[in-house]
């Protein structure tokens, strides 16, 4: 899938500015590699000299390139070797076959402030990191005062940073990694860094940056940050190239699989969240009516953990009561994880009443289009009698789910409204419509 | 951010994976020059940060140590009396402390600047030779204290002292040399300190320093075979050489023989070249094993 891409790129006449050309990387994991000569002693004696390295291969044959001015985002798990990639970008690591070709200047924003030495200024800290980042002491001074403005540290700017919050440090870093002006951005996670209005300015500059034609190679977790920055991306697993192409597509396969692995773990460790396993404290109720399994489930009754906004959502509440109860009530609170009590739909809300329950039965809150924007939510159930005086059961949070972005390119807040925007000049199409997804959303779930 | 050039043209292609040719890692040190820069600048400034004295600590060291030795060696050796003690010490001592400081510094600069070397991407060679010149701007400020020194003490300055700078140089280059040697053996073998400890001591009293070299025997016999030591020393030890010149310019007030200094130049080359071909040859690894 990789090279027929690459071979419609080399027809193009500009010459790429990052070309990795069939790298692969070893680490040797000496766990017992010898450290010191007493080590090499020792071991001598044990005969043990050539008995540890094993080997482990992060990167396997990676080829891609990128161009001046495009900007290229890598997803994928925890250990599946992007930082190593990164790092390999960055020349930190050298390739242990393959070439890596880099036609211009790299900043790596791998961490921020990395070599800040606590006893300099602010200001001599600039000129250490701008250095560092291969730029001359007259083009830090010509931007100095325009970084010392981003970083808002006017007047602590001579102060010793040891002096500094780690906002402030923070703010420092990103300041001067990116007004070193590099043709190649390197970022890692670092946006996640500062407080909200700061990782808006750094939004913010990231594309200014790519307005003036900058290019940057982008590796996050925050998959929203990869569809709105990039507009490439690599899915990047097992130390090889999974999928290749639009970010909106490539996120979408990229989730497809988190979320078929994670069902997969689910059922392979069977039903995880029985009811009887609620830690103490987290049931309470007179059990006259004892809610006996909490499913969520996809359109087709299919128990899942991960849903995606606008697709459709069951949760099926299976009750007993021993002895005949008149008119209960069943309720779900809906948390996010942040703390925020997003929900609390019941069944006298939605005006359903039921008269009697006995035995063993099931009763279900069924959501069309699900409302909430990606993150991790949790599901409180309760019954409890007409006049609210008598709690049968209830399960604080006890049912945790995750939502990943589905069609919508909302991503701040909790919810979607779902509403629509007007305006009274004459509406023109946009001028980039998305191409048409690899796989509908109605049928994700299906996976 | 002014500027919508985004191409530097400056800077070179870059390869990684290949072998960088020799030219191109000059080249690039050459970039990185006022990274150099401001790493001296580093460790000068947090090496006399919340002390009183400061950097007259470079100064106040070897003044001490001076007295010591001249108390010392005066009771010692009673019959063998070196004219102008204090001064003929000085002029082998602070050229010593200037290479013992910078080897020992150097070594670890490559593994206790981790954090940079795991996180940012420039030529490795920046932090020993760093290191190095950190000393050597410790040597030119105690070299001005010497001078007074030596005015005080009435020394014959030899009217070549012109030639001072070229032994300067030689001697960074040996220095240099070893540092980038022993920095790089240092992240694979952290046992590299704790030895050259124990080895720079030795190589102190093995080097004529506080003592003239008169007062070792000429020849020793040794299984049978008859070295000469005087001889031995000047080709095994560059520092004896080297110390010997400082000491021909500002304590004898003589010439320095200069194929003999050439001789010097060229093994201090020699160190360098190699120290620098280890040191690159291994430095692609230093981001995974610091």
């Amino acid at each position: 899938m990789f090279t027929s891409a690459k071979d419609k790129m080399t027809d193009q006449l500009d010459d790429p500015l990052l070309d990795v050309r069939n790298v692969s990387k070893r680490f040797r994991l000496h766990s017992e590699q010898q450290r010191s000569f007493q080590e090499i002693f020792v071991n001598f004696f044990q005969r043990k000299r050539y008995s540890s390295s094993k080997e482990f291969w992060a990167l396997r044959d990676v080829s891609f390139q990128v161009r001046p001015g495009e900007s290229l985002g890598i997803i994928g798990p925890n250990g599946s070797g992007k930082s190593t990639l990164l790092k390999l970008l960055a020349g930190i690591l050298e390739p242990t076959t393959g070439e890596i070709v880099v036609n211009g200047r790299i900043s790596a924003l791998l961490e921020l402030g990395a070599g800040f030495h606590p006893d300099l200024t602010g200001r001599e800290n600039i000129f250490l990191n701008g250095t560092l980042y291969g730029l001359s002491r007259q083009e830090m001074q010509k931007q100095m005062e325009s970084i010392i403005e981003f970083s808002e540290l006017n007047e602590f700017i001579d102060v010793p940073i040891k002096h500094y919050s780690s906002g402030m440090y923070v703010r420092l870093g990103f300041s001067v990694a990116i007004h070193t002006e590099p043709d190649l951005l390197l970022v890692d996670e670092v946006l996640a860094v500062g407080d909200a209005n700061f990782q808006h300015k750094c939004m913010d500059a990231i594309q200014r940056y790519r307005q003036r034609g900058g290019t940057i190679l982008l590796v996050s977790h925050d998959l929203g940050s990869i569809e709105s920055i990039c507009d490439r991306a690599i899915w990047y697993e097992h130390g090889r190239v999974q999928a290749f192409g639009h970010p909106t597509d490539v996120v979408m396969q990229y989730l497809n699989n988190v979320a078929e692995k994670e069902e997969a773990v689910r059922s392979a460790a069977g039903k995880s969240r029985s009811v009887d396993q609620l830690a103490e404290g987290q049931r309470w109720g007179t059990g006259r009516v004892e809610i006996i399994d909490v499913k969520l489930c996809d359109a087709e009754g299919i128990e899942r953990s991960i849903f995606l906004t606008g697709a459709p959502m069951q949760i099926r509440l299976y009750y007993r009561a021993d002895k005949p109860i008149e008119d209960p009530i069943f309720g779900i609170a809906l948390h996010h994880h942040n703390g925020t009590w997003v929900a609390g739909p019941n069944t006298d809300f939605g005006d359903l009443s039921i008269p009697r329950v006995e035995g063993e039965g099931e009763v279900v809150y069924h959501i069309p289009k699900l409302s909430l924007l990606a993150g991790g939510y949790s599901i409180s159930v309760a019954a409890v009698n007409r006049s609210d005086t008598e709690m049968y059961d209830y399960h604080d949070r006890a049912y945790q789910f995750r939502v990943h972005t589905g069609n919508t390119r909302e991503r701040y807040g909790v919810v979607t409204l779902g509403g629509q925007w007007t305006t009274d000049q004459k509406p023109t199409p946009r001028p980039n419509p998305r191409p048409a997804r690899a796989v509908p959303v109605e049928k994700v779930a299906q996976v | 951010m002014q500027s919508n050039v985004l191409h530097h043209p400056s800077v070179p292609k870059r390869r990684m994976g290949g072998q960088m040719s020799l030219w191109q890692r000059i080249s690039e040190l050459y970039r990185f020059r006022d990274l150099l820069y401001y790493l001296v600048v580093r460790e000068l400034k947090a090496r006399y940060k919340g002390s009183l004295l400061g950097f007259l600590w470079t100064l106040v060291n070897p003044l001490l140590m001076m007295a010591v030795f001249t108390a010392v060696f005066t009771i010692i050796t009673p019959n063998t009396t070196v004219p102008k003690y204090p001064a003929f010490l000085l002029c082998g001592l602070l050229p010593w402390n200037f290479f013992s400081a910078g080897v020992m510094t150097s070594i670890g600069s490559v593994v206790g600047n981790s954090n940079l070397v795991k996180k940012v991407y420039f030529p490795r060679e920046v932090l020993p030779i760093a290191s190095v010149l950190a000393q050597l701007v410790n040597f030119l400020l105690a070299l001005v204290v010497l001078f007074g020194l030596l005015f005080v003490f009435q020394s014959d300055i030899s009217p070549y002292v012109y030639l001072l700078p070229i032994i300067i140089l030689i001697q960074t280059i040996f220095v240099t040399g070893l540092a980038l040697f022993l920095s790089a053996v240092n992240v694979y073998y952290r046992d590299t300190m704790m030895i050259m400890d124990v080895v720079i001591l030795a190589w102190f009293f093995l080097t004529p320093i506080f003592y003239p070299l008169q007062i070792l025997p000429q020849s020793y016999e040794v299984l049978g075979f008859t070295l000469n030591i005087h001889r031995l020393m000047y080709i095994l030890n560059p520092m004896a050489s080297i110390i010997n010149a400082y000491r021909d310019l500002l304590y004898l007030g003589t010439y320095t023989e200069i194929d003999f200094l050439l001789r010097t130049a060229v093994t201090s080359l020699v160190v360098l070249v190699f120290g620098y071909w280890l040191f690159t040859r291994v430095s692609g690894n230093f981001g995974e094993e610091v």
